[in-house]
């Protein structure tokens, strides 16, 4: 009887324990696109995304979240005109949700599949590299995006008559504080 | 011909006037820009038959992104016009009544009367999931039931929310400032040549052909910087932004080449005048060339400002 009442607490404590996830807030965080264009290399800086984590049985669901409206590029008419081609108002936000193992806080390198929406659109990036680097409760990470406009629909906005090129790699700089 | 309407340019006034009526004349080859756009006309109703006034009908162009709004009138009637031809989503936003989406209307170039959109009261309908929602990533977060939410990430409603009117007033600006930019660029074209005839055009051993070239270059610059100077007006400004950047100086430079363009022609039909009665330029004709090259020049840095980086 008394192995049966220990087995039987044994096994109410299991999912206790199954259920103690962690979590990871992003604390910094410096996103950067990058546009060129026949006369001018531009880039535009944000540093306002939230970002949080949520591990289960050793996976973690990430989610990332930049208004598009916060990306400066240190010219008011050219992020105006950014807003614009991406359809910043209609869809204010740029999103990137990725699963990872929770060990991948304790490599040098990742490799994330990401999905990002942006523009009205979704688009999956496989097996993005970055670079990770874990000290103490926090953990840096970064790497680029390889993004394209044609990715997410989007028309090249031009600048005397000329378009900028398709690619517009973001270089992503995160700082994560585990909880 | 242009000799006469400029030597009855006493005043001034008749050579702006001439200005004026060029510009109304170039003016419709730009407007037929908008030929070839297609029209969805309809009536929204409610759950009872009754029209559905002031409701926000939004079409989101499926293939093209652009984005048109449209406010029903009392008889529940909407009309978005300027679509290109393509695929359309539309969205009907009325108070107190459910928002109901039309996931394709297709668009050619002509009017398309659509059926009546009954909206019914009560909540919102949501969209219909798209198919890249609906994809399932080997590793997408999707099936989890721990999946982080926008909620978790303390975003403002603002910030998550989207604001078509606002889409639709950037769409806007962006058409008029391309137009602004093309017409800039056209007009810098005649401006130069302008300045080049200029020196045919003054001093003692100048030909009345050499003036008539002058003029005739010059007033064409003006109308084209007209137009330009018209759209870069017109546009509309976005509420909450603070202007950084090249585009201030860019802004600052018109402040110097708009009232040049106006003066520059007023003084050259003055000199003009002085020039054919056969005396020598004098008095307040004579700033004409410096008030040229100070416009002129303002013109290509405001130009320069925003085409090259420094």
């Amino acid at each position: 009887m008394n192995k049966r009442i220990l087995a039987a607490l044994l096994l109410a404590t299991v999912p206790a324990f199954a259920g103690a996830d962690s979590q990871w807030v992003l604390q910094q965080s410096t996103l950067t696109y990058h546009v060129s264009h026949p006369l001018h290399q531009t880039e535009g800086v944000s540093h306002a995304a939230k970002g949080k984590g949520v591990c289960h049985a050793g996976q973690c669901d990430f989610l990332i979240a930049v208004p598009v409206k916060s990306f400066d590029s240190g010219d008011s008419n050219r992020d105006l005109h950014m807003l614009q081609v991406t359809r910043g108002a209609e869809f204010p936000l740029v999103t990137v949700r990725t699963r990872l193992p929770e060990s991948a806080a304790a490599s040098a390198t990742i490799n994330a599949d990401l999905e990002i929406q942006f523009a009205g659109q979704t688009e999956q990036y496989k097996q993005v590299p970055f670079k990770v680097d874990t000290q103490g409760g926090e953990t840096h990470i970064t790497g680029t995006i390889p993004a394209t406009l044609t990715d997410f629909k989007i028309d090249p906005p031009s600048l005397l008559t000329m378009p900028v090129k398709n690619d517009i790699p973001v270089r992503v700089d995160m700082t994560w504080h585990q909880q | 011909m242009l000799r006469k309407v400029f030597r009855n340019r006493q005043s001034g006034v008749p050579g702006l006037v001439f200005l004026v009526c060029l510009s109304v004349a170039i003016a419709p080859s730009l407007m037929a820009q908008t030929a070839g756009m297609g029209t969805l006309t309809g009536r929204a109703i409610d759950a009872s038959g009754n029209a559905v006034a002031n409701a926000t009908v939004t079409a989101t162009g499926i293939d093209n992104g652009q984005v048109r709004t449209a406010t029903t009138g009392t008889d529940g009637s909407y009309k978005v016009e300027g679509l290109p031809p393509g695929n359309y989503r539309l969205k009907f936003e009325a108070s107190g009544l459910k928002t109901l989406e039309v996931p394709s209307t297709a668009v050619d170039g002509t009017e398309i009367a659509l059926p009546d959109e009954k909206l019914e009261a009560g909540e919102t309908i949501p969209a219909k999931p798209t198919p890249a929602q609906q994809d399932n990533l080997p590793n997408a977060p999707s099936s989890s039931k721990t999946e982080p939410t926008l909620a978790d990430l303390g975003l403002s409603p603002e910030q998550t929310q989207g604001n078509a009117r606002e889409q639709a007033l950037l769409d806007k600006r962006t058409h008029m400032l391309k137009i602004h930019q093309r017409m800039g660029l056209i007009t810098t074209g005649p401006l130069i040549a302008t300045v080049i005839a200029s020196m045919g055009a003054g001093g003692k051993s100048t030909s009345t052909a050499s003036r008539d070239l002058h003029v005739a270059l010059g007033s064409l610059t003006g109308d084209l910087y007209g137009i330009t100077a018209y759209y870069a007006i017109r546009a509309p400004r976005i509420p909450g932004t603070k202007k950084r950047g090249p585009i201030k100086f860019h802004e600052a430079m018109a402040w110097i080449h708009g009232p040049g363009m106006i003066l520059t022609p007023i003084l050259g039909a003055i000199a003009f005048n002085q020039k054919s009665n056969g005396e020598k330029v004098h008095g307040i004709a004579s700033a004409h060339g410096p008030v040229a090259i100070v416009t002129a020049g303002a013109f290509g840095a405001a130009l320069l400002s925003v085409s090259v980086k420094f």
